[in-house]
């Protein structure tokens, strides 16, 4: 395996068409350690995509841990940093890598041969399924475990890439019989900066089964932008989840054992936007 | 003198008959409180060794030439090999030997729950190995497994015969009652997960074997193996001196210790095998999963009129069947009790003895089912609970050696009457309550066990038995007895330990026995050397021995002298004085257990089914205690174990193939610092009067037994709630929450709950 370290965004993206990018490495070592990621080309990009958190601007090699002590940024993106994984993985982690973390699906993690690896069954809608999702689980019950993307998504963040600009939530994609990826990022394609709107109040909240470094059963974002509303749920769906409004709940599709996740969703959701 | 006699022999509930052969001990016990070192808080002497990472741990253990090993394990539950072809993984970089089916003892074609071995390799370096086995050829005919416990027992697929029991009349018991409560309870799988895996490194000298090995039973290993290799037993050597934990887990020979002995033979070098994580939490040995239906019966004053259980324990396939119904024959005087136990045999991995196995899961339905009995019945659990006091053992009517339970429950009242206070500091969210449970269990260890004292010229003494420390502070408590009997220091103690060459049997680290086993054969073996001592001393100083102590260091005559204790030792020059000890027998005609009481105060959060847990009281009777500084450690430990297994910890094996789907520890979540609340201890620290000459019962197992039961119960103190399997996860929170509702719909809410 072979280790490249471009000092610009050019030269990464270029290592980018025969390499993988490597950030902090708290996710991609451990799937190339299983066999679930392939690659002979590491690309260090730290030093390649902007790092630290300028007004309304976060470079995407910011970890985790600077931004939940970054008091200048909303209370969302802090709280969902500050209740993510343990310390020693938030030092390591950064917001770019972060968004495009894989689902915790265990069957996906244990390479059962799953929709999201290309085979024609989930395995998790017939088995152990209490961790999934219980929106846009017809296809893949798996779900997306990012406390950050949530808070992003419902802060209404746009994305610089090295080639383009989008929304949080134009990042996602639920995956399909014809193509199975959760991101619409291409493969040599760097996800640079984040641009954060005035949010006049955010907050998040997650539910999980232990106090610390857990995944979240459930993580509620919500936030005021401009006057408006927004919502959105970790552990929800395969993707990152925008509620439109808190009774599309009750539209909800869990699975026998993802309805409890529903109820608590809509207790966090209730007290979330309270809290605005 | 040594006497050979047939005795009642208990490992964790389980009892047979043997002959043992026991030494008499005469020794009167100290008398009770602190002595000059026993009783008092003494911090680890490997503490700053294990700190500064310089204790050697089986893992550290680094020979020159050793070969490292993976193992090709089976990804099916059940399934035969049909093909095997090692040439490949033989042939790759760094290969020394491999090991097919059938050519180790637990190796082998037929494959019966998922990761058992069919292969080994050893190699180089571990990278080496794990390469290698990915060559191995291999061909599945894949069966049918069988999964669900219930199913097993229908079909008679059973580790062994049902256990029955009844004493009295059961039926008449429930028709004498004034209130029945019949109730439903589950428990989950559970991993031991010690901070250790399972590992060994072997080595042949000539015809001999060495093993450093992470294990709770250093001669029981000995002895297996020596077996299982057809050698002498003074052929095999096994070490373990550091240990990072067992649980119960490492208690025998695993096929990963017989394939390393092999591979080693057969490569001429020392090879090592340790299991990854992902390995123990597959086939490191597991808490079976219980479903159990218990039954409570009482007369309005609450006193028990009849008990019932009907246990079905998933086993896999190997193990026992562990005592669950152990609580509900022992724990109070009931007279009607019936108890039936089914072990089921399923393609899932085999159980092994994890920390109180049973009484863990016995103790979670039986207390949590007469709490529920009491609100029913309108009456104080507390009071419930000491009503049906058992004052002689309630199988046989044996007197108990010694039993403080009273005193722990009249400990408890100060904690149980803060229960107004607590609850109403319940708001909208976060509902706060009380709950208690009722601790049982064995730890009354037994013999042989033997130790040597050494007393050098410098005056300073070592006790040497080959014992092991499975991470309790047992080497600390062992140089604290030597240190009491013989007048010493503490820190003129050193303790030899964690070597069969090195020492007289010694016995396992299991059962909560460790203790009570080998501390009164070291203060037996410290006392001969003493005695030594004052012999030499009454010829030196010209007195009548009887006037002669030690004490402080120096020998004191009662009639005003003292000397340096070194004054005499320092005329041996090279020789030394070597004490001798054998841990002598129990009383024989008497139960010796262990009792105590959990209370658990928590919050609820009612709309997200979220528990924390702010404090737990923990009281228990365990005998005298020798360190109270480790005591309080095992009692936190035990409880912060317990408080995983109550809420976060749980495998989960995919219900079709019998896959773990838990085999890594983001998703078996073991509770963090953060899910850890304010513990108190209270140990009543009685000698037991007839136990030895230390008066000491175990306290490894006893914390972990009522927690989960006091803290549902604390639940249903301030929801109403009743939860009815383990783990509490938020589903069950909200579940229970929901029917609790539902019947409070129906009926009004009864007392307890109010």
């Amino acid at each position: 395996m072979r280790l490249e370290r471009p000092s610009s965004t050019a030269e990464a993206v270029a290592a980018l068409a025969s390499g993988r990018a490597l950030a902090g490495g708290t996710e991609l070592v451990p799937l190339l350690r299983d066999g679930i990621v392939e690659a002979e080309t590491l690309v260090d990009v730290s030093g390649a995509v902007p790092h630290g958190i300028s007004g309304q601007t976060i470079g995407a090699g910011t970890t985790l841990a600077e931004l939940e002590a970054s008091a200048g940024i909303p209370a969302a993106l802090r709280e969902a940093c500050r209740l993510a994984a343990s310390p020693q993985l938030r030092n390591m982690g950064t917001i770019g890598g972060n968004l495009l973390q894989a689902t915790r699906c265990w069957y996906w993690r244990l390479q059962f041969p799953c929709r999201l690896h290309g085979g024609d069954t989930c395995h998790a809608r017939e088995g152990q399924h209490r961790e999934h999702a219980f929106f846009a689980n017809d296809f893949c019950a798996s779900a997306h475990p990012s406390d950050p993307a949530t808070a992003l998504l419902a802060l209404g963040a746009r994305i610089r890439t090295d080639r383009r600009e989008l929304d949080v939530a134009e990042l996602y994609r639920l995956p399909t019989e014809n193509d199975r990826s959760t991101t619409t990022l291409a493969s040599d394609e760097l996800i640079l900066e984040l641009e954060l709107p005035e949010v006049e109040a955010s907050t998040y909240l997650k539910a999980m089964d232990r106090q610390r470094w857990a995944f979240a059963l459930v993580g509620v974002a919500a936030a005021r932008v401009g006057g408006e509303t927004r919502i959105a749920l970790s552990g929800a769906a395969p993707v990152p989840w925008l509620l439109s409004a808190p009774d599309e709940l009750d539209r909800a599709t869990p699975l026998e054992g993802t309805a409890f996740k529903v109820e608590i969703a809509r207790t966090l959701v209730a007290r979330a936007v309270a809290s605005l | 003198m040594a006497r050979l006699i047939k005795s009642e022999k208990e490992v964790e509930g389980r009892y047979e008959e043997v002959w043992t052969l026991v030494e008499e001990d005469a020794l009167v016990q100290w008398p009770a409180g602190p002595g000059d070192v026993v009783g008092r808080d003494a911090p680890r002497l490997d503490g700053y060794e294990k700190a500064r990472g310089e204790a050697r741990y089986t893992g550290d253990i680094k020979l020159s030439g050793m070969l490292e090993t993976a193992l090709l394990r089976s990804p099916h539950a059940r399934a035969r090999v049909t093909r095997i072809e090692l040439a490949p993984a033989l042939a790759a970089p760094g290969v020394f030997a491999a090991i097919g089916p059938g050519e180790v003892t637990g190796v082998d074609a037929e494959v019966h729950f998922e990761g058992a071995a069919v292969a080994g390799v050893a190699a180089e370096t571990l990278a080496q190995a794990r390469h290698a086995v990915e060559l191995i050829e291999v061909e599945w005919e894949e069966l049918e497994p069988l999964l669900d416990a219930d199913e097993a027992v229908e079909r008679g697929s059973l580790i062994q015969e049902s256990r029955r029991y009844e004493r009295g009349d059961y039926e008449q018991g429930l028709a004498q009652a004034d209130a029945v409560v019949e109730a439903g309870y589950t428990t989950q799988t559970l991993n031991h997960n010690p901070l250790e895996t399972h590992q060994c490194v072997c080595e042949w000298r000539g015809d001999s074997l060495d093993v450093h090995v992470s294990t709770q039973y250093i001669w029981g290993l000995r002895r297996d193996l020596a077996e299982g290799l057809g050698l002498p037993q003074d052929k095999v050597r096994v070490v373990c001196e550091f240990m990072g934990g067992g649980f119960g887990a490492k208690n025998g020979v695993g096929n990963y210790l017989l394939l390393a002995a092999e591979l080693a033979k057969r490569t001429g070098r020392p090879v090592r095998c340790a299991l990854s994580r992902r390995e123990e939490n597959v086939v490191g040995g597991n808490r079976n999963a219980t479903r159990q239906r218990v039954t409570a019966a009482a007369r309005a004053d609450g006193t028990l009129t009849a008990l019932g259980g009907e246990y079905v324990c998933a086993l896999g396939w190997e193990g026992w069947l562990p005592p669950t119904s152990g609580p509900m024959q022992l724990l109070y005087a009931c007279e009607n009790v019936k108890t039936v136990e089914h072990g089921a045999k399923l393609n899932l991995p085999p159980m092994a003895a994890f920390r109180a196995p049973g009484f863990v899961e016995g103790t979670w339905s039986l207390e949590c089912v007469l709490d529920k009995l009491a609100a029913q019945l309108g009456v104080d659990p507390l009071e419930l609970r000491k009503l049906n006091y058992a004052h002689a053992d309630a199988m046989d009517g044996r007197p108990f050696s010694s039993k403080s339970l009273m005193e722990c429950y009249r400990r408890a009242e100060p904690h149980w009457a803060r229960r107004d206070e607590v609850r109403a500091r319940s708001d909208e969210v976060w509902k706060r309550g009380i709950g208690m449970a009722s601790q049982i269990w064995y730890g009354g260890g037994g013999p042989p066990s033997y130790a040597w004292v050494r007393l050098g010229s410098d005056g300073r003494a070592n006790v040497v038995t080959a014992m092991q420390d499975i991470g309790t502070g047992t080497r600390t408590a062992m140089a604290m007895i030597a240190a009491e009997e013989l007048g010493l220091p503490l820190d003129h103690v050193e303790v030899q330990i964690g070597d069969s060459a090195r020492g007289p049997f010694a016995s396992i680290s299991g059962g909560s026995s460790t203790l009570p086993s080998m501390g009164p054969a070291v203060r037996s073996a410290a006392a001969d050397a003493a005695r030594q001592v004052i012999e030499l001393a009454a010829q030196r100083y010209d007195r009548e021995e009887r006037l002669l102590s030690l004490k402080g260091g120096r020998i004191v005559s009662s009639d005003g002298g003292s000397w340096p204790l070194d004054e005499i030792t320092g005329l041996l020059d090279d020789g030394q004085i070597l004490g001798k000890g054998a841990r002598g027998p129990n009383p024989t005609g008497m139960r010796v257990l262990t009792f105590g009481i959990q209370l658990a105060e928590v919050a609820v959060d009612v709309g997200t089914g979220e528990v924390r847990v702010e404090k737990i009281v923990a009281i228990h009777d365990v005998g005298r205690v020798i360190n109270p500084l480790g005591a309080r450690s095992q009692i936190e430990g035990g409880i912060i174990q317990a408080l995983g297994h109550t809420f976060s910890e749980h495998r989960l094996d995919d219900p079709r193939t019998g896959t773990v789907l838990t085999k890594t520890l983001d998703a078996y979540k073991l509770p963090t610092i953060a899910d850890v609340p304010e513990i108190v201890c209270d140990l009543v620290d009685v000698p037991d009067e007839h136990l030895t000459n230390l008066g000491s019962k175990g306290l490894g197992e006893p914390p972990i037994v009522p927690t989960a039961a006091a803290i549902a119960n604390a639940i249903r103190d301030a929801t109403g709630a009743d939860v009815t399997s383990l783990p509490i996860t938020r589903e069950e929170i909200l579940r229970a929450l929901h029917e609790a509702q539902a019947r409070g719909r129906k009926e009004p809410v009864a007392a307890g709950a109010a």
